[in-house]
């Protein structure tokens, strides 16, 4: 789900184009004190709490004004990499699963942009017992497959126990790994073609039950099954790997037509249940997607609105810098458009390895030119500054500024130079390396941060790193960088899903995301406590103090910003709403306006 | 005639197999993985090594070679996707899909591009090329010559966005560029969706058309057979078509046939200016996800067509001139 650290790769080099509004803009309010609030939104959105029973009881609220019928055209670069379930793990896949992949739970997402997670498939989130080590779902009535047939308990195992087939290597790993204890969870088990079925996954027909015996705790996991990997397939329809071009549907709409890479098509599927689903509401007869337009000339065509393109939405690639100013200025277009912030944080991976002391660590903090960056990126419009770990999108969020960098966005350099002096660093080398050739903007940051580390005291040096062997290099363990260009968008929001993965130190090795390698044992046994807090609420405040003391203590990254896309729509498009999760359209809302 | 065809089909097959060998082998020399793509957001050394044998590149390089050769010829079974008719282009892992499959339901987009394109510049660029060798020196043959150079100076990214700005979007003259119609199933919409690519297209062509047209008339037209022809008191237009226009077409026609053959190779810029779906579209992907098969299928093509129209080109040019013998 969401951005994950190949999305990141995938957003700076070419297939989310422009969508990543990195490429040099001025003013979009830049330059102004940058205090951190929202263009365009008054709040953030995508704050998600745990839904009840009732929330998990379809039919979905109707939109007010909203009508059935019509076609609604989403228009993008390229064509969904994979259709197939298991296969899914990009943001801009899920937007198209969502029309038609049903999983056990799923995010149930107001017209202001609060999100409850609810139980999709089942009935509610789900029942946790032996710490988060067991979980047991049970079914709702009247679940069909676009064919008419019942979608049973065994197609929801079904869709689990392929995510441990040769061919489903693209998507999540979390349940397989839980489910038998080990990450090479492919050598424990094949999958279930041979009529094989997991022992620590029970199934019950007649109650409608499938219970989950992890190995390890879980107590979010309700939140792991939200993701489309882990979406149901049909026993009795799956082709395998040709699966991933003619998935069968168990939600509002179902694939009538494919050509690769230049349009698809989705049209109802009539067995599809509206009282059956709390989430979706399916108002137009069918969606058309468009393929091989770049962000700009689709920009360009929704601005010019000619045709079809009134029944146009900006599908998952968004308004790139260069016609920002252009839209948000036109009070007429800017009504046309819909923003929010990307799930998950830009920042910059300190090598807690090269920089041992903390103090050097802080002063980067306090030193870095975050306004001067996000004014590259395209000013106040391009997203908020990050002062935390834990982006808002995550469960349990609270704000937080441990370097007053709100303040003092452009640096404190006075700061900084007094603690590295403090630390007898002054004049202390930083290498810094960022990903070249995928994006001009980057370049351009690097210039202001070498001019705010010595303003501040240090001797940066700059070295580039190649975009396409990027993430090979700086996820090496004996790499050579002291400050590295990072990103991380987690796969589903509670705060587990960023510490673990960023800061565990026993996840550190060649190819980790925990490209900063810290290695400190009460960050780490912390992470294992928080990690088996059972009630949400508690466990995401957990992670909010464990943020707020690893970025005061132990300063291993800068946080940058939450970058925020622009998305438009036709005039004749109602119900357009951000989706917090993944970062585009809520397909499943929109609706063809009289 | 018929041996001239068969030692140049053996020739062509020689150069296509080494375009083919040369693409294969560079594509291994690029820094990047293919597998990462396939190997999720954790990728161990286990899913990496699976992704690898799942996508057949997990052999040595001269074996996937003799793999795709066979495919070609043979036909080929793929463990994910089954039995690949031959000509099996090979099976692209990001589409899912064999290659020759996806290159057919392209095909239509390059041709209509590429024929009607070639229909508004061949008709133009020779008319206009007729008109300015005829009034030579005169006004017409100046803006003639004039526009041509401006046209052939121009570029389809420069002008296609404009055309498309004010034609579509501005003042809604045209439809906005398409592929959404087939020429069979709705002949109507299929035009509309093609008329400004096509005369856009034209525009940088048709000058190359007028220029040569024009110089090839002027020479042929002082030829001593031409002369000659008059002296012998046969009609203005007589001596223009049937013998003065015939001498210039030989050239005019093999340029012709080298641009319809790259163009069906696919027109990459032309397709990304106005969003249209034909091979050339098809490659920028490719080589965008590291689609080797699907790389080396498109190119294949390209190369297949341009061989293809110069041998073509080679016989329709001794059908034309007489002068000219395939020995």
């Amino acid at each position: 789900m969401s951005l994950s650290r190949r999305n990141f790769v995938i957003a700076t080099s070419v297939a989310a184009g422009g969508s990543m509004v990195l490429s040099a803009c001025s003013s979009g309010g830049g330059g102004n004190s940058g205090n951190g609030s929202h263009a365009g939104t008054t709040k953030y959105t995508g704050h998600v709490t745990v839904g009840t029973k009732e929330d998990s009881t379809g039919p979905a609220p109707e939109i007010p004004g909203a009508r059935k019928g019509g076609n609604i055209i989403g228009i993008g670069p390229d064509d969904f990499s994979h259709l197939d379930p298991q296969r899914i793990y990009f943001a801009w896949n899920s937007t198209v699963a969502n029309l038609y992949v049903r999983a056990l739970t799923g995010y149930k997402i107001a017209m202001d942009g609060s999100m409850k997670l609810v139980g999709d498939l089942a009935t509610d989130t789900g029942t946790m017992a032996d710490g988060g080590k067991t979980w047991t779902f049970t079914l709702k009535d009247g679940l069909k497959w676009e064919d008419g047939s019942e979608l049973t308990v065994e197609d929801v195992r079904h869709g689990i126990e392929r995510g441990f087939a040769s061919f489903t290597t693209e998507g999540a790993q979390y349940v397989q790994s839980a489910l038998v204890g080990s990450s090479d969870f492919r050598s424990k088990y094949k999958g279930p073609f041979s009529n094989k079925h997991l022992d620590s996954i029970v199934t019950d027909k007649a109650k409608k039950t499938i219970t989950l015996k992890l190995k390890v705790a879980r107590p979010d996991l309700n939140f792991t099954l939200a993701m489309h990997s882990y979406g149901a397939v049909p026993v009795s329809h799956d082709t395998k790997d040709k699966y991933d071009k003619d998935p069968v549907s168990a939600g509002p709409y179902k694939i009538a037509q494919h050509s690769v890479d230049k349009s698809l098509k989705l049209v109802r599927n009539p067995h599809w249940d509206p009282a059956t689903d709390a989430i979706r509401n399916a108002y137009p007869d069918s969606f058309t997607f468009q393929f091989g337009t770049e962000s700009l000339p689709a920009t360009d065509r929704l601005i010019a609105e000619s045709g079809d393109d009134q029944y146009s939405v900006m599908a998952y690639s968004g308004v790139p810098a260069e016609r920002l100013q252009k839209v948000l200025g036109d009070p007429q277009l800017k009504q046309r458009t819909i923003n929010g912030l990307l799930s998950g944080l830009y920042y910059y991976a300190i090598n807690c390895k090269r920089i041992t002391d903390p103090k050097v660590r802080q002063a980067l903090n306090h030193a870095w030119p975050l306004e001067q960056i996000r004014r590259i990126y395209g000013g106040q419009a391009a997203g908020d500054y990050a002062t935390s770990i834990i982006s808002p999108d995550i469960l349990g969020y609270a704000h937080q500024d441990v370097y007053g960098k709100l303040q003092k966005p452009q640096g404190d350099p006075e700061k900084a130079k007094a603690l590295l002096k403090e630390a007898g660093k002054l004049g202390q080398k930083i290498v810094y390396t960022y990903p070249k050739g995928s994006n001009d903007a980057y370049t351009k940051t690097a210039v202001v941060i070498t001019n705010a580390l010595k303003a501040a005291g240090f001797d940066p040096v700059v070295k580039p790193v190649d975009s396409t062997s990027y993430y090979d290099q700086v996820q090496q363990i004996n790499n050579s960088f002291d400050v590295m260009w990072f990103g991380w968008s987690p796969d589903w929001p509670t705060g587990y899903t960023v510490m673990q993965p960023l800061f565990d130190g026993a996840t550190i090795a060649n190819g980790s995301n925990n490209v900063s390698q810290l290695n400190v044992s009460w960050v780490n046994d912390a992470i294992k406590k928080n990690a088996v807090i059972a009630d949400p609420a508690k466990a995401g405040a957990a992670w909010e103090d464990l943020d707020k003391k690893i970025m005061t203590e132990l300063a291993p990254i800068i946080p940058e910003t939450f970058q925020r896309r622009f998305y438009l729509h036709g005039s004749k498009v109602g119900g357009a709403l951000f989706d917090p999760l993944f970062s585009a359209f809520v397909m499943y809302k929109l609706y063809v306006k009289a | 005639m018929f041996r001239f065809l068969v030692r140049r089909t053996i020739g062509a097959a020689v150069i296509l197999l080494i375009i083919s060998a040369i693409t294969f082998f560079l594509f291994y020399v690029a820094p990047r993985d293919p597998a990462r793509v396939a190997c999720g957001k954790v990728c161990t050394p286990q899913t990496l090594a699976l992704v690898k044998h799942n996508l057949g590149i997990d052999d040595p390089l001269p074996v996937q070679y003799w793999h795709w050769l066979e495919g070609v010829f043979m036909g080929r079974d793929y463990a994910s996707y089954g039995h690949c008719n031959a000509p099996c282009l090979g099976y692209s892992f990001i589409n899912r899909e064999p290659v020759t499959g996806i290159i057919l339901d392209r095909f239509p987009t390059t041709i209509s591009l590429a024929l009607g394109s070639a229909v508004v510049f061949f008709v133009f660029g020779v008319g206009t090329g007729m008109i300015a060798a005829v009034k030579q020196g005169k006004a017409l043959d100046k803006i003639a010559s004039s526009a041509s150079l401006i046209g052939s100076s121009l570029q389809i990214y420069i002008v296609g966005i404009v055309a498309m700005f004010y034609l579509s979007d501005e003042w809604h003259l045209l439809p906005r560029p398409n592929d959404n119609s087939g020429f069979t199933d709705n002949a109507g919409a299929w035009f509309g969706g093609f008329i400004l690519p096509w005369f856009v297209l034209a525009i940088i062509f048709t000058a190359n058309y007028t220029r040569m047209t024009r110089s090839q008339l002027v020479e042929t037209l002082s030829e001593d057979y031409v002369r000659t022809a008059r002296a012998k008191g046969l009609s203005g237009r007589t001596v223009f078509f049937r013998f003065a226009w015939r001498g210039a077409m030989g050239p005019i026609v093999t340029i012709l046939g080298l641009d319809l053959g790259s163009l069906l190779g696919g027109a990459v810029i032309t397709e990304q200016t106005f969003g249209l779906h034909g091979i050339g579209a098809v490659s920028v992907k490719a080589v965008k996800d590291m689609d080797l098969p699907m790389l080396l299928g498109v190119t294949m093509v390209a190369a297949g067509a341009i061989v293809v129209f110069n041998i073509v080109v080679d016989a329709v040019y001794a059908l034309i001139d007489p002068r000219v013998r395939l020995a």
